[in-house]
């Protein structure tokens, strides 16, 4: 069975119709951290953005430059100071994470975020399959199931579709990370976010994962905000890049732009936006 | 011996349900709920007043469950208020603090439910005699032990069969990995809150039992229920071992039974009533402590 059917079926064995890759839209959103104290940070400073529908966007930024803060605003972590969240014409901007959760994927940075670990991987997935769904009193791990899971398990190529009653916790950090890729992807989701979803792993599975990434989003075209710190990463992967700093877009390259550059034409133009001392070691070293 | 075996089986058993109770709170949901303390004797209280006041036995005892239910909902929207915008699924202040508010109000209702501080259950018939008449035995000695079995063997494959549905698998979720369960849409103020509630029922169903089994309702039945609680989760999980949710159950119903075991070898050797609570507070701290002193032994 080619992958598309398999998805096919992950679809039709849930009833519940997955909503295709919709567009996203910022419109002046501000966050405010500690507002009117002394320690007040303006972490993200009116942005606006128009991700059309199944658009791959790489972020990359300084630490402390919003990255993490504009997915955390988009997937609800924290209420927005200001502005407006569009998802697929939806405004999502007062809507609680978990609700925004049914039509978001997330993907954290820590291998151990995106898992339970003392249940076994067949109930993490479970749960992953209803994630559309009022969960309700029917078993939670049925036969149907497990038959979706075990063909998605094998696509990661790591040997888990036969170890479905195995603790989650018993995995290594490649492999649950793998795991909270395919749950987030598993029913498709709206929009997709990674953050920095690569950076803890040791960099030959890094590797591995960021190329389950690449293959995943483009076979389903989902919309997809990926933060890294890794600018090669940045170039390699997506149709799009944004660089941020400050809070705030500072720079913005399709994906013509953006294949023509090389790792230290970034850094420059980084230079040339940010005007002041980047911390170059750190975004070149990190895998 | 027999003496000792048949307390200890009777009395781990009544209070069963309430060590399963503590198990979802602490163990399925991580939440360290305080509120068991009222929530005891308030099954007790409520089951003990209606009986007294002429009611049926089992609606007294389903009522009694109810009110755990409602006590333990209260915990749950304490904690929500409490915790505010908090989102740190590790910080046990709010849920710690919310515990113990419902346990100090409920000990103001407890004594409003019962009139007075004890509520005595004797000559009149309790719910173990009516379910004995459903029967016609007699629901006294080893009779009663099966009886009690048969109810936490129902109530243990009820509870396995709610933790894997699609419900328990969010409910597990929630004390596991908070905001993994988040991200996949679940609303766990509603899970926790209804895990709490169904917690406490568990223990209120053990209060009302105890009342009725030992013939009195008191007041103060309640203290030191959450350390009791945590002794038979620990020892049913060192004893009999935690290999999965389904087995992890039955360990605990064993764990009960062996600390009360534990509790009449005791009074059986001389110790007095009262120094109980102290016995059980240490054993809880020397079987709490024995991983963290085996790491330490181990690596020195």
């Amino acid at each position: 069975m080619s992958e598309a059917q398999g998805h096919a079926v992950a679809r039709s064995a849930e009833g519940a119709s997955p909503c295709c890759a919709a567009p996203l839209e910022l419109r002046g959103v501000r966050k405010l951290f500690f507002p009117g104290t002394a320690n007040e940070v303006v972490a993200l400073d009116g942005i606006d953005l128009e991700v059309p529908a199944g658009q791959f966007v790489s972020i990359i930024g300084s630490n402390g430059s919003g990255k993490s803060t504009l997915l955390n605003a988009v997937a609800g972590t924290f209420p927005v100071t200001a502005g407006r969240i569009v998802l697929g014409g939806r405004d999502v901007t007062r809507l609680p994470d978990y609700v925004r959760s049914r039509s978001i994927g997330r993907v954290f940075q820590d291998p151990r975020a995106g898992t339970a670990p003392d249940m076994t991987i067949e109930e993490n997935l479970a749960i992953s399959l209803m994630r559309t769904k009022r969960s309700g009193l029917r078993m939670g791990v049925t036969n149907k199931r497990r038959a979706v899971m075990r063909e998605q398990l094998a696509r990661l190529g790591m040997g888990l579709e036969d170890r479905l009653k195995a603790g989650v916790s018993k995995l290594s950090g490649g492999q649950r990370q793998a795991m909270s890729l395919l749950m987030a992807t598993i029913v498709q989701p709206s929009l997709l976010l990674l953050d920095e979803h690569t950076a803890a792993l040791d960099p030959k599975v890094a590797a591995t994962i960021m190329e389950l990434t690449g293959e995943i989003v483009t076979e389903r075209g989902l919309t997809t905000l990926m933060v890294t710190h890794n600018m090669e990463l940045a170039l390699r992967y997506g149709d799009r890049l944004l660089m941020m700093h400050a809070g705030r877009v500072v720079l913005d390259l399709d994906h013509e732009q953006k294949a023509a550059l090389q790792v230290s034409d970034l850094i420059e133009k980084f230079h040339e936006v940010a005007g002041e001392a980047f911390a170059v070691d750190r975004m070149l070293l990190d895998p | 011996m027999q003496v000792i075996i048949h307390s200890a089986l009777l009395q781990g058993l009544v209070y069963a349900f309430m060590v399963l109770g503590v198990f979802i709170t602490f163990r399925v949901l991580d939440f360290p709920d305080l509120s068991v303390d009222g929530s005891l004797p308030l099954g007790a209280a409520v089951t003990a007043a209606m009986i007294a006041g002429g009611q049926s036995p089992l609606l007294a005892t389903l009522t009694g469950v109810g009110a755990g239910l409602c006590a333990g909902f209260v915990t749950g929207f304490l904690h929500l208020l409490l915790k505010g915008d908090d989102s740190d699924a590790t910080n046990y202040g709010p849920k710690l603090l919310a515990g113990i508010l419902t346990m100090t109000a409920l000990y103001t209702v407890n004594l409003r439910i019962m009139g007075r501080s004890n509520v005595p259950l004797l000559g009149v018939d309790v719910v173990f005699d009516k379910i004995g008449a459903l029967f016609s035995v007699s629901m006294s000695g080893w009779n009663l032990i099966i009886g009690l079995a048969a109810l936490a063997l129902v109530i243990k494959y009820l509870l396995d069969w709610l933790l894997h549905t699609e419900f328990g698998l969010c409910l597990q979720a929630t004390g596991d990995n908070e905001g993994m369960i988040r991200a996949m849409g679940t609303n766990t103020n509603v899970t926790r809150i209804v895990g709490l509630g169904i917690a406490n029922a568990l223990v209120a169903l053990s209060g009302s039992l105890v009342a009725q089994q030992q013939g009195f309702a008191d007041v103060g039945m309640g203290i030191g229920t959450i350390v009791a609680g945590l002794a038979g989760v620990i020892m049913g999980e060192v004893l009999f071992g935690v290999r999965s949710v389904s087995w992890v159950l039955f360990s605990v119903i064993g764990g009960s039974i062996v600390y009360r075991l534990l509790i009449a070898v005791s009074l059986r050797l001389g110790i007095a009533p009262t120094d109980l609570k102290l016995l059980t507070a240490v054993l809880v701290v020397v079987a709490l402590s024995v991983p963290t002193v085996r790491k330490k032994v181990m690596h020195s």
